[in-house]
């Protein structure tokens, strides 16, 4: 048979059809038919651990699969596509979102969590609870925050540089506050707090409540979100706060150069930022101390594995995750990703409370330890993110722009009933 | 329909079917979307034109446009200058023809992510290499990345450097196709390099730039990743680089209101018809008005 232009034409159009139509019916609902697909993101589970996981479970055929960029994204798009799902997933703080779609998930109660929720943080685990009781998310990590400092650099300034004698100067905001002045006076040019944006977040992280209960209503009383505003405004209106600009993610050029040159003395941010530091300011290494936050316990940030209603295996599926986030890999995790236990019995494993050089051998986990188990339950609405990065927005108007903070504050109450009207929250 | 030409429109069809699947569908289903409150994963509920009843009220959105704008027209006039001046010195240029060439067009293939990171640096507020270098020649430093207006400086500069070098291809294309007779005819009548640039290369040019003109109207239009990278998704202080399609980006994918997202996605084509019924106007000039502007000058 020659080839000619027609049938050619004939047969590439039929493939193309065949092409088309097979692909239309057969996109598998999870993504490794027959597998059991875990999806987690960078420095977000133990490779090591997932591939020792692979090895102990060979029924379940476990496949890892590393979802770089947005692993939220792709989840709400497989979830609307119900194709190519992940049969375990990771899921950030921002787990109330998945509340509302409690039917897509498997019950992790129904598999016997119950037997294994004394081993973590309670607080920790119910926020992976929804308000029904329906247990969709395994802890896995958390953020208890603390004062990262300069020991050095305190002892120049005359102050006291022992972390206990600092967390006990320090007890409250305003302590710090004063302090923060009297370095700025010895060490000009100098700070101890990073931004308006670090005093409103990790002093709103520290209250009971947020900004809406675990029905999802406006609270009425907003007084700590005031609380958490007025000590910002009042850190940048006192010259406290640095202010370094770029990157939202508040790790900017300036901000690392900061780190190394020594002008950032000291802030307050959750644990998983040790790992920027040592790696971004090595040559600072042995000068950092860290001890309690002023204002008291408080956490930000944490992520969850699910298992998804449409793994073929769900009993299967919690043994896995059950034994990845078991506290002795949680505490071999914290070792080499710094991934903060969610599990008190990993706090008082050897390898979690070795000296840490880059601390001045310094246990830190001892700190944090302390921190975490003081931290309150808080409920963490799927609004949260949007509204604290609408008051954030407004205070780094006021810190940057120079807007006047009373008009800001208005604007930063109008944007927030906006938001919450056009999501059906406020009516 | 003649089976003869089955075969025929077969062969075509591969691009209808996947601009229906990936094109058409997309559209009408963000216009039914638009309608909607979702936040991804749970039940859609319809709220009718209530997103749109909030857009136009929406005083982030037209700052957003206003954005989109103001560094539009900072960065593509500028732009078009540089491209012109580095078109003319390829045309004339003896040596190193192609390496030059090759040179200027460097930046509009270079990854736009590594391209914000290095610039990210590069304007830092303190450590920046253009403080630094305002500091040699005694300029104070400037912020780069808090100041509301220098944002958009900085913005406008990121886009400059990555489209001069592909306007002046063009533009330098557009030279080597004049005719060689009109410049002899204008050097015979005795005009100078000035007179020939003005009078005689750039009205044959016109042509080439409305093309450069209406292509970076496209991209300016569409001003993204030069603002997420350096800025984040929330745009800045006071949202002084939130453009259009960061703010579409930020409220659909950030704060997982995809219905709301939709629905300043077709803001957002508003916008973009206006412009090009504006573009069109000024390209299709009413041969009335042409013949005005030809007495006028006569």
């Amino acid at each position: 048979m020659t080839l000619t232009r027609r049938r050619f034409l004939t047969g590439t159009a039929a493939v193309a059809a065949t092409a088309l139509g097979a692909g239309a019916c057969s996109s598998p609902t999870t993504a490794n038919p027959g597998r059991i697909t875990l999806w987690y993101g960078t420095n977000s589970v133990s490779e090591k651990l997932l591939a020792e996981a692979v090895e102990r479970f060979p029924a379940q055929k476990l496949t890892p699969s590393k979802v770089s960029g947005e692993l939220n994204q792709r989840l709400l798009a497989a979830l609307s596509g119900e194709a190519y799902l992940p049969d375990i997933t990771l899921i950030g703080d921002g787990i109330s979102t998945y509340f509302s779609a409690t039917d897509r998930f498997a019950d992790l109660n129904a598999l016997g969590a119950r037997q294994d929720e004394p081993r973590y943080l309670p607080w920790k685990w119910q926020a992976g609870r929804s308000p029904d009781g329906f247990q969709l998310g395994f802890p896995i990590d958390i953020g208890p925050a603390a004062l990262y400092y300069r020991a050095d650099l305190f002892g120049e300034a005359g102050l006291p540089t022992d972390p206990r004698a600092v967390s006990s100067a320090l007890s409250t905001w305003d302590d710090y506050f004063e302090f923060a002045e009297r370095v700025k006076d010895k060490l000009p040019g100098r700070y101890l707090i990073t931004d308006t944006k670090m005093v409103f977040t990790y002093s709103l992280a520290q209250e009971k409540q947020k900004y809406l209960d675990r029905q999802n209503r406006y609270l009425a009383d907003q007084s700590q979100v005031r609380r958490a505003w007025d000590r910002a405004v009042k850190a940048f209106q006192m010259g406290l706060t640095a202010g370094y600009a770029g990157s939202a993610s508040g790790e900017g050029v300036d901000r690392l150069a900061a780190w190394n040159n020594g002008k950032e003395v000291s802030f307050v941010n959750a644990s998983w930022i040790t790992g920027s530091l040592k790696q971004s300011a090595p040559g600072t290494s042995g000068k950092w101390r860290v001890c309690g936050a002023p204002g008291g316990s408080g956490n930000q940030g944490g992520s969850f594995l699910a298992i998804t209603k449409y793994c073929p295996d769900p009993q299967g599926a919690y043994e896995i995750v059950k034994w990845l986030l078991s506290p002795e890999n949680q505490a071999a995790a914290y070792q080499e990703l710094g991934l903060f236990p969610s599990s008190p019995a990993a706090f008082d494993d050897p390898r979690a409370l070795a000296p840490e050089e880059f601390f001045g051998g310094q246990v830190t986990m001892e700190v944090f330890a302390e921190i975490a188990s003081g931290v309150q339950a808080v409920y963490f609405s799927p609004y949260d993110i949007s509204i604290s990065d609408t008051y954030t927005d407004e205070l780094t108007n006021v810190e940057s722009a120079g807007k006047d903070p009373d008009q800001a504050w208005e604007d930063a109450q109008t944007a927030v009933e906006r938001l919450l009207r056009r999501q059906g929250v406020l009516a | 329909m003649n089976r003869r030409y089955l075969p025929q429109y077969l062969a075509i069809a591969p691009f209808f079917v996947l601009f229906a699947v990936f094109g058409v569908y997309p559209v009408l289903y963000s216009l039914w979307l638009s309608l909607q409150r979702w936040n991804g994963v749970s039940e859609m509920k319809f709220v009718g034109l209530e997103n749109f009843r909030f857009l136009l009220t929406d005083t982030a959105f037209w700052n957003s446009i206003g954005n989109t704008l103001i560094i539009w027209v900072m960065s593509t006039i500028p732009m078009l200058i540089l491209s012109m001046l580095v078109a003319l010195g390829l045309n004339s240029a003896v040596r190193y023809k192609g390496a030059l060439r090759i040179a200027y067009f460097l930046p509009n293939v270079t990854s736009i992510v590594a391209m914000s990171l290095v610039f990210g640096s590069f304007f830092s507020n303190e450590f920046g290499v253009l403080n630094w270098f305002l500091g040699l020649v005694g300029v104070d430093p400037v912020q780069w990345l808090s100041d509301p207006w220098a944002i958009r400086v900085a913005i406008s500069l990121m886009i400059i450097w990555r489209w001069t070098g592909y306007n002046a291809i063009i533009l330098l294309a557009g030279l080597q196709a004049l005719p060689n007779d009109v410049f002899e005819a204008a050097k015979l009548d005795g005009a100078g390099p000035a007179q020939t640039f003005f009078r005689v290369t750039l009205p044959l040019l016109r042509p080439v730039l409305l093309f450069s003109v209406v292509m970076s109207a496209i991209g300016g239009l569409q001003i993204f990743t030069e603002s997420q990278i350096l800025l984040g998704n929330r745009g800045g202080p006071e949202g002084a680089g939130m453009t259009m399609v960061l703010y579409f980006y930020n409220t659909a994918f950030a704060d997982n209101d995809f219905g709301y997202g939709a629905a300043i996605a077709w803001g957002i084509f508003v916008v973009v018809v206006l412009f090009s019924i504006l573009n069109w106007r000024l390209v299709q000039r009413p041969p009335k008005l042409r013949s005005q502007l030809k007495g006028a000058g006569e």
